[in-house]
Order: structure tokens, then C-alpha cells, then sequence
């Protein structure tokens, strides 16, 4: 029954973390029609930079602010000079143009801080707090409380605020949106500083757990993605849901099965998920065409 | 049908046969004749590549699974089961498109996006399946000692003509499909879906088709790679390797099949370029070629989609056209001049 608690546990807290790359896809795709294939990119950078920040001695709070101002602004950078030049491309040439952008990202890390992986110092202290016999590293209770904090924001942004309905009015309907005086390229922009903060969050926090390296963006971003369409493409809320079930998923096959087998598992959720019911637990139909 | 490929494509064909001879003999040094066997072995893939995206419209992120799986395939069988090379290779090719079967079909109904991302995963899964299935596919230590094609001697120059003939094999097997009705269907389709649908094309069919045929080529060309390497293991088949399949396929041209050979052979030279810069200049360490390839992707996709050769062959055409308009306007001044000494 510990064990079972156990891998619970551990699924909730790499759940979290997919549910904020998930929830990043989501803000991105809601606005421009865009998947950012370059997200978890965003989560990578965001714990180099720390890491190389750190390296300079400079302190913890101040490195994590200026990993996370930088990522904003490569987010930003990235739909200004990039995504939207190309704004009448078809989904291929936008699947191709991020996945050059991702790419483009992970070789220059490597080619800065090379191949090596890098740790990053926990919060708190590196012992683990026993619940109920269960092992719970401290950094995970960040991570987790990071994530609720940043899914809490982001609902509060998007359901309470103005500009929230400012964001909305662009992803239901971009021509009306512009009539009303929305800018859908300023709101555009604005969707890539949120997916690029809340990734370089989630890539600080997750650091000091799992080692950090040029090439973890990958993967992530590709989990992140799955939870995205297992709970529907274009729902944040069911994304994050989904997020936490994969991570749960994930976390018994690795005790149960395999764990070499674990990153197949996600993946054979995926593939499976897309047999099935390609729309998402929660979702819509007619979504994930791509483009508009 | 060979007749209208070489009404349509023989100067092309000529030029292609005519470079593809002379190079091993220009360049006879062995290492030479090495990369033009790998970019061979790659040009073989990045064809069947473009026949999925250019002409299916469709994106495939996991080719390199399907170029591990021949590679394995033809593997396992020539060095545990004692098989012949030649009939591992059509194991190879058999295999890879029996996958690209079940997966197509699985996923057939999926565009954008979502099929992007199913790729994705594919390749992932195909590439941790090979590390774990260690008792067949020694895991992550690889395979050593695998047969090596006797074909001719085996010597490289004998392998350089083996592959590069089913290069070209490979590449008239396109051209003639290209030209075809299924070549017309799949441009159909590439412009709109409803609209092929509505003229009786079966739109998946066709999709599965072109997946199955370019996971099949992947796979002959992971197989002849297998045996040509000796060693294999599950490292050069993940996600890097599918990356620079899809750089060769945008350099050149998505739509056209002259343009994924030409991708190819470019991407060859250049990442052989940067293998041999990274010995000279010692801050290159890391993955340069990954930085290249996707400088490449974002460059081209924002300035140049449509690739290198149909460019090229646009700014032939009209410069053809501007010649023969300069001598129609020459000819009727020379008319006009005639007319007036006459009267």
C-alpha cells in the first residue's frame, strides 16, 4: 500500500510539471493557433540559465528572476521576429518552423554549457519528509506548490481579468476581436511571455530534483503536448487534469513494469489516446488541425 | 512509363547519372567514397520522406524509427539466425512498412499536429524499444560483427554503386509515381482534402500508401546501412536523426523529389564539413549541426518554403521566359523595321 502511495506521489509531482507545459501549449494555441513545439525548451533554459546565473555568483532568488525575465523575453522575441513573419504559413510549415526553433534553441545550449548535466541547489533542505511512511522530497512540495500557483494565476488572468477576456475575444474570433480594438498580435505576444515565464518556473523548480541538461526540453515537451491532447486540446483545465492522471500513469508503469519502459508508457498513452478518441477526455471536436 | 519520365525528367536524369559515376572516380580516396555512401544511404530515406510530405501533405517526426527498425531487422537476422544479407534486406524493407501499415492505419485520420506528435512519439517509442529489448538487440552496447555485403568484392567503391544504384532505383520508382495518376491524386490531395474526396479519391488510402512506401525505403536503407556499419546501435535512430531527415526534405523542396536528392546530398556535405571543422576549431564542441539544422529549418520555412530547387527551376523558367520574350520583341522590331524599308 506504501509502494502504491509512493508511486502516486512521485506521479503527482512529474504530473504537475507536464500539466505546466501542458497549460503553456494551451495559452499559445489558444491565441494564435500555434503548437510551440519549442516549450519545453522554455522549461530547459529556464534551469540553465539559473544554473549558469548561480555559476556566477550570483544569489538563488535574483538568478531564478533574470532565468525567468529571459525566457519571457525569448518567448516574446520568438512570436515578434518569427512565428508571426510567417503568420499565412500551412500547420506543416508551423510544425516545421517550431520544431527548427526548438532545435535551433537546444543546439546553441549545447553549445554553451555542453553536454554535461547540472544540478541545481534545493530550495529548502535535501531531506525528505515522511508521510505516512511515504517519502516526499522537500523540493517536490514546491514544485507542486508552483504548479498550483501558476494554474491558479493563470485561471484567475484568463476568467477574472479584462485582459483575460481580452485573450479570449482573440482565440474565439480574431477579426472581431481586432474590430473591437484587440490587438490579436499583441495578445499573441503576450501568450508567449505567459508560456515562456510559467515554463522557465516549472524548469527552475524541477532542477534541483531531476538534473538538468541541454536536451531535457524534448521530452517534457512532448508530455506536456500528450497531457494537452489527452485532456483536450484548447482546455487548460483538463489539460492539467490529464497532466496529473499521465504522471500518475507513468509513475505506476516505471514501479510495476519497466522503468526503462516509463517514457514508452506516455507515449503508448498518446498514440493510443489519439486511436481512440483523438478530441481529448474533455474535449472538443475539429480541434488540433492545425493552422487555422 | 519509362518513356515519359525520360520525356520529362532525361536532362535531369542524365546530369544525376552522369555525377552519381563520376564521383568515386573524381574523389578516389576512401573516405570520400564513405560519405557518398552515407549520403546515399540518406537520400534513399529523405525520397521516401518527400513522398509523405510533399506529395501526401502529411508530417512524418520519426522516419529515423523506421531506418532503426530495417537496420535492426537485417541485423538480428543475418547475425543470430545466419540469413543471407540479401534476404535480410527484404526483411528490412518488409518490416518497416508493416509498422508504417499499423501506424497509418491507426492513425490515418490524423493531420497536423496530432499526426506530428504521434510520429514523435512513435520514434520515441521504436528507439526505447531497441534499448530495452536487450536479448535481441544487445540494448544500448549495440550489435558488433554484423555480415557485410559481398556484393561485387565488397569493396567501398562495389557498396558506393549498390547503394547509389538503389538510390536511383528508388528515385525512378518516385518519379514514375509522381507522374502517374497516384502522383496526380496526391497533389489533389496536397491542394484539399474535400475536395480529392469529392472527385472519388480515397484520401486515406492514398495517405497510408505514401506512408508505407517511405517507411519501406527507410527501411532498405536501414538495412543496407546495417550491413555496411558492421556495429549498430540504438543512438543514430532518434529524434537527431529524424531532424536532419526533415532539414533535407525543406533545403530542397517539400513538393519535390529532385529536391529531397538534392537536400540530401547538401546536408551531407555539410554536416561532413562540420564533423571535420569540429576536429580543427576547439570551441566546437556540442551539437553544431543541430544549431545548423535548425537555423536551416526556421531560415527556409520564413524566407524560402518552398525550397531550393522548385526556386531555382522558377528562376529558370523565367529566365527562359524573358529570353524568349526578348527575342519575340527583337523579331517584331526587325519586322517593323522591314515593313517601313518597304514602304
Amino acid at each position: 500500500m506504501t509502494e502504491l502511495l509512493q508511486y502516486v506521489a512521485n506521479g503527482l509531482v512529474s504530473g504537475g510539471i507536464y500539466a505546466i507545459v501542458a497549460v503553456g501549449f494551451i495559452t499559445i494555441y489558444n491565441v494564435s493557433k500555434v503548437i510551440n513545439l519549442a516549450q519545453g525548451e522554455f522549461l530547459m533554459l529556464g534551469g540553465m540559465v539559473t544554473v549558469a546565473l548561480i555559476g556566477m555568483n550570483l544569489p538563488y532568488g535574483l538568478a531564478a528572476l533574470l532565468a525567468i525575465l529571459m525566457v519571457t523575453l525569448i518567448g516574446v522575441l520568438m512570436q515578434k521576429y518569427v512565428i508571426a513573419y510567417v503568420k499565412k504559413a500551412n500547420p506543416i510549415s508551423l510544425i516545421i518552423l517550431t520544431i527548427g526553433i526548438s532545435t535551433l534553441i537546444r543546439g546553441i545550449a549545447s553549445f554553451i554549457w555542453g553536454k554535461d548535466a547540472f544540478a541545481l541547489e534545493p530550495i529548502t533542505s535535501n531531506e525528505p519528509i515522511s508521510i505516512g511512511g511515504v517519502m516526499i522530497a522537500q523540493q517536490s512540495i514546491w514544485i507542486l506548490a508552483a504548479v498550483l500557483i501558476i494554474l491558479f494565476l493563470l485561471w484567475y488572468l484568463m476568467d477574472k481579468t479584462i485582459l483575460g477576456k481580452k485573450i479570449n475575444a482573440c482565440s474565439v474570433n480574431p477579426m472581431a476581436a481586432r474590430l473591437m480594438g484587440i490587438s490579436p498580435t499583441k495578445m499573441s505576444m503576450l501568450a508567449f511571455a505567459i508560456s515562456g515565464a510559467t515554463g522557465a518556473i516549472a524548469g527552475i523548480v524541477i532542477a534541483p530534483l531531476s538534473v538538468t541538461s541541454y536536451d531535457i526540453g524534448v521530452l517534457l515537451g512532448i508530455k506536456g503536448f500528450s497531457a494537452a491532447i489527452l485532456g483536450g486540446l484548447g482546455n487548460p483545465l483538463g489539460a492539467a487534469v490529464a497532466a496529473f492522471l499521465l504522471g500518475i500513469v507513468e509513475s505506476l508503469g516505471a514501479g510495476y513494469i519497466s522503468s526503462g519502459m516509463k517514457d514508452a508508457i506516455a507515449f503508448l498513452v498518446l498514440i493510443g489516446m489519439l486511436l481512440i478518441k483523438p478530441s481529448g477526455i474533455f474535449g472538443e471536436r475539429s480541434v488540433g488541425k492545425g493552422g487555422l | 512509363m519509362m518513356k515519359q519520365i525520360i520525356d520529362k525528367w532525361g536532362k535531369s536524369i542524365g546530369i544525376y547519372l552522369f555525377l552519381m559515376i563520376l564521383f568515386p572516380f573524381v574523389m578516389p580516396d576512401e573516405y570520400y567514397r564513405s560519405v557518398g555512401i552515407i549520403i546515399g544511404l540518406q537520400a534513399i530515406v529523405t525520397i521516401g520522406l518527400c513522398l509523405v510530405m510533399g506529395l501526401a501533405g502529411q508530417i512524418s517526426l520519426g522516419q529515423a524509427a523506421f531506418w532503426g527498425i530495417g537496420a535492426y531487422t537485417s541485423a538480428v537476422l543475418t547475425t543470430k539466425y545466419g540469413l543471407p544479407p540479401f534476404i535480410g534486406l527484404i526483411a528490412a524493407a518488409i518490416v518497416p512498412g508493416l509498422f508504417a501499415f499499423i501506424l497509418g492505419r491507426a492513425i490515418a485520420g490524423l493531420q497536423g499536429y496530432y499526426l506530428a506528435m504521434a510520429t514523435l512519439a512513435f520514434g520515441y517509442i521504436v528507439q526505447i524499444g531497441i534499448t530495452e529489448w536487450e536479448s535481441v538487440t544487445g540494448g544500448a552496447n549495440g550489435m558488433i560483427s554484423i555480415p557485410q555485403m559481398t556484393f561485387f568484392g565488397g569493396s567501398e567503391l562495389s557498396m558506393y554503386f549498390l547503394i547509389w544504384g538503389v538510390v536511383t532505383c528508388v528515385l525512378l520508382f518516385s518519379l514514375n509515381l509522381l507522374n502517374s495518376r497516384v502522383g496526380r491524386a496526391f497533389r489533389a490531395i496536397h491542394k484539399s482534402e474535400i475536395a480529392a474526396t469529392s472527385m472519388g479519391i480515397d484520401v486515406r488510402k492514398f495517405k497510408l500508401n505514401a506512408f508505407v512506401v517511405s517507411g519501406m525505403f527507410a527501411g532498405i536503407s536501414g538495412g543496407l546501412y546495417a550491413h555496411y556499419m558492421g556495429i549498430l546501435d540504438p543512438q543514430p535512430f532518434g529524434l537527431h536523426e529524424s531532424i536532419k531527415f526533415l532539414t533535407m526534405v525543406v533545403i530542397g523542396g517539400m513538393t519535390s523529389i529532385w529536391g529531397a536528392l538534392i537536400g540530401a546530398i547538401l546536408i551531407g556535405f555539410i554536416s561532413e564539413g562540420l564533423v571535420l571543422m569540429s576536429e580543427v576549431v576547439p570551441g566546437l564542441q556540442g551539437d553544431v549541426d543541430t544549431i545548423v539544422f535548425g537555423a536551416i529549418l526556421v531560415l527556409f520555412i520564413m524566407f524560402m518554403p518552398e525550397g531550393l530547387v522548385p526556386r531555382i527551376r522558377a528562376a529558370f523558367e523565367k529566365g527562359q521566359a524573358r529570353k524568349a520574350k526578348a527575342m519575340a520583341d527583337e523579331a517584331q522590331r526587325k519586322q517593323q523595321v522591314e515593313r517601313k524599308a518597304a514602304t
